[in-house]
């Protein structure tokens, strides 16, 4: 669905609903902006805001409300990412950071993760050892 | 099916990084390997070797834990307490140093949300100088950041941390996908949804 909408290359007049009607009813022409309802607008805007597409231009209503709104929170947002970490900061935790140098783990002593298919295999293999083992004996 | 950064046409590529700014992803081998060489010289004993990943990983770590609690103090102690946790355990570092260390501070985040019942918190003007010349643009952009930063506190941890990394990390959904385990369709869904969220709160002042 997402990927059609894309194909559209951030043309949003495509966006209003075919109503041949309008222009009949109203005399105002086949060029009459329409308003897009709730739910097309938050598409539109979240294509824009995904970087999907181009902002979206010539709307009007909710919709242009809706542009101008994040506008201003993308000029808040891109303050942020701007911002660094206060020069101190990295001088501060290599100063925190205890005196000695880590050591790179010994095999035995590293977490070992296991999918439940190796345990049961691994499980299998120790029980035909020990009935072997117990076979042996047993003779 | 959710198109991604990868997948999209050089054209599409261009609006999507001059849109959201993403965070370009191609040299990512070449970090990890610079990034393993470094961790190589911190187990053999050169500990002042561990500023350099500091160096490189803090900004947009301290970004996330900004983002996430609000408040400079508690990402600054966020951060240390990060890295002095990747220091301890750096030999048990599998795969890429960023994104481990992005889930330090990630849980961290996430363990101070839990704990903490935060009255009011909000960026530190002292700290944060705005370099707008007009006092009365100065003004409106100081009052737009507190609220912005009220109504991210008051989403749901899950879609502010989708919202952060989106909008003010400018990372892009596939990075996130990486980082967070999770798929691009489920972060596009929390990022929409934030961003309803904030419209709702916001958008009747500054709309």
């Amino acid at each position: 669905m997402l990927d059609n909408d894309m194909d559209r290359g951030g043309d949003v007049s495509r966006e209003r609903p075919n109503r041949p009607a309008d222009s009949e009813t109203t005399g105002t022409g086949p060029d009459r902006e329409v308003p897009l309802n709730s739910h097309a607008t938050a598409e539109v805007i979240n294509r824009w805001l995904d970087g999907d597409t181009a902002e979206p231009t010539g709307l009007r209503g909710e919709a242009a409300r809706s542009v101008e709104f994040w506008r201003r929170i993308g000029e808040e947002t891109d303050r942020r990412r701007r911002m660094a970490t206060p020069a101190y900061l990295s001088d501060k935790i290599m100063a925190a950071l205890p005196a000695e140098s880590p050591h790179a783990t010994p095999w035995w002593r590293r977490d070992t993760r296991m999918s439940p298919g190796v345990i049961v295999a691994a499980a299998a293999g120790l029980l035909a050892i020990g009935a072997l083992i117990a076979s042996l004996f047993a003779l | 099916m959710v198109p991604g950064a990868t997948g999209l046409s050089r054209r599409r590529k261009k609006v999507y990084s001059s849109a959201v700014q993403t965070t370009v992803t191609a040299p990512q081998i070449d970090q990890s390997q610079a990034d393993q060489e470094v961790i190589s010289r911190v187990l053999a004993g050169n500990r002042d070797a561990f500023g350099i990943l500091i160096q490189r990983y803090s900004d947009p770590l301290y970004r996330h834990a900004l983002g996430m609690t609000g408040s400079p103090d508690v990402a600054e102690d966020i951060l240390q307490l990060s890295f002095i946790k990747a220091f301890q355990h750096l030999s048990e570092v599998r795969g890429r140093f960023d994104a481990w260390v992005f889930r330090i501070v990630a849980n961290g985040c996430k363990d101070w949300l839990k704990n903490i019942r935060r009255t009011h918190l909000s960026y530190d003007e002292d700290d944060q100088p705005t370099g707008y010349a007009n006092p009365e643009e100065d003004l409106d952009r100081t009052e737009l950041r507190s609220d912005l930063d009220r109504a991210l506190q008051s989403l749901p941890a899950s879609l502010r941390e989708a919202f952060i990394m989106k909008h003010v990390e400018g990372r892009s959904y596939e990075e996130m996908a990486d980082l967070l385990g999770t798929t691009v369709g489920a972060l596009k869904m929390r990022v929409h949804r934030a961003r309803e969220a904030l419209q709702s709160l916001l958008e009747e002042k500054y709309a």
